[in-house]
């Protein structure tokens, strides 16, 4: 009975917030719903006995992805003028939960065919996830570790400010 | 309980990620929705772990938050090199790439 009502209660902030996110013109209160969003999943994950994913998920999708976006939206801090103008937006909205609520449907029937009770496994822990990542799982932990680093220079390379090009182009228009 | 209310939920979730996808220009929104997509699919890998009784899903659920985690810093700086270039935060202006299309 706990654990069905702490389930209703996270997936009632989890969808709030997630309506939240795609409904408001303004990032930022967007970005506050996927903060709701992202803590009601960690949550998930801890009620589905997952405890080190939902460290994991507190660490860095809080603590790092969410916190990076509004530092982002901050520091871009968009005037009224600047955001899009979306006039029609709850009409775009309606229609296209309209067309995509049978393929909702569609994938749920789908999944329902899988076992339908929980099977007892346990906790997984930090120490089965650490002993599966570094036997079964270590050929995609080490891609995902070159994925990091790449994305890492790529967005040093793309958010980099080219006030050299700028020059450059200003004093042939002068010439 | 059952699984089927975390396989709703999941399957609930990935859908408004497509809605706001489909339905919105801001690009801090579709960013968002897309995060929110890959996490919907990260809730179903972590409930399937535990339906099937192996912590195989689990670790997949864990790579995919280091993926989230990439896609958000490219994204980010992407946006920011988009906002520097024409001052708005409209995905429909971003049309370079258009035949025909205004270089302003």
């Amino acid at each position: 009975m706990l654990e069905i009502s702490i389930f209703a209660i996270l997936a009632l902030f989890m969808l709030g917030g997630s309506i939240t996110m795609i409904v408001n013109k303004q990032p930022v209160f967007s970005a506050f719903g996927f903060l709701v969003t992202m803590i009601g999943l960690a949550g998930m994950f801890a009620l589905l006995n997952s405890q080190f994913l939902a460290i994991a998920q507190i660490m860095v999708s809080v603590g790092a992805v969410v916190v990076l976006s509004m530092l982002t939206i901050l520091t871009v801090n968009a005037k009224e003028e600047n955001l899009p103008k979306e006039p029609h937006k709850f009409k775009w909205i309606l229609f296209s939960s309209i067309v995509v609520a049978p393929f909702t449907l569609l994938v749920y029937k789908t999944l329902s065919i899988l076992p339908a009770h929980f099977s007892d496994i346990g906790t997984i822990n930090s120490k089965v996830v650490g002993e599966l990542l570094f036997t079964d799982w270590v050929l995609p932990f080490e891609i995902l570790s070159i994925l990091l680093l790449s994305a890492m220079l790529g967005a040093i390379v793309i958010g980099r400010d080219s006030k050299k090009k700028k020059k450059k182009s200003q004093k042939r228009r002068r010439l | 309980m059952s699984p089927n209310a975390f396989y709703l939920l999941a399957s609930l979730l990935f859908s408004i990620g497509l809605v706001g996808l489909v339905s919105r220009k801001n690009l801090f929104v579709l960013y968002m929705s897309i995060e929110l997509m890959l996490s919907a699919v990260s809730l179903l890998l972590a409930t399937l772990s535990k339906v099937l009784g192996e912590a195989g899903g689990s670790v997949i659920s864990l790579l995919i938050i280091g993926v989230i985690a990439s896609e958000a810093a490219v994204f980010l700086a992407m946006i920011i090199n988009l906002y520097r270039s024409k001052k708005t935060l409209d995905s429909d202006r971003f049309n370079a790439l258009r035949e025909g299309a205004r270089n302003d």
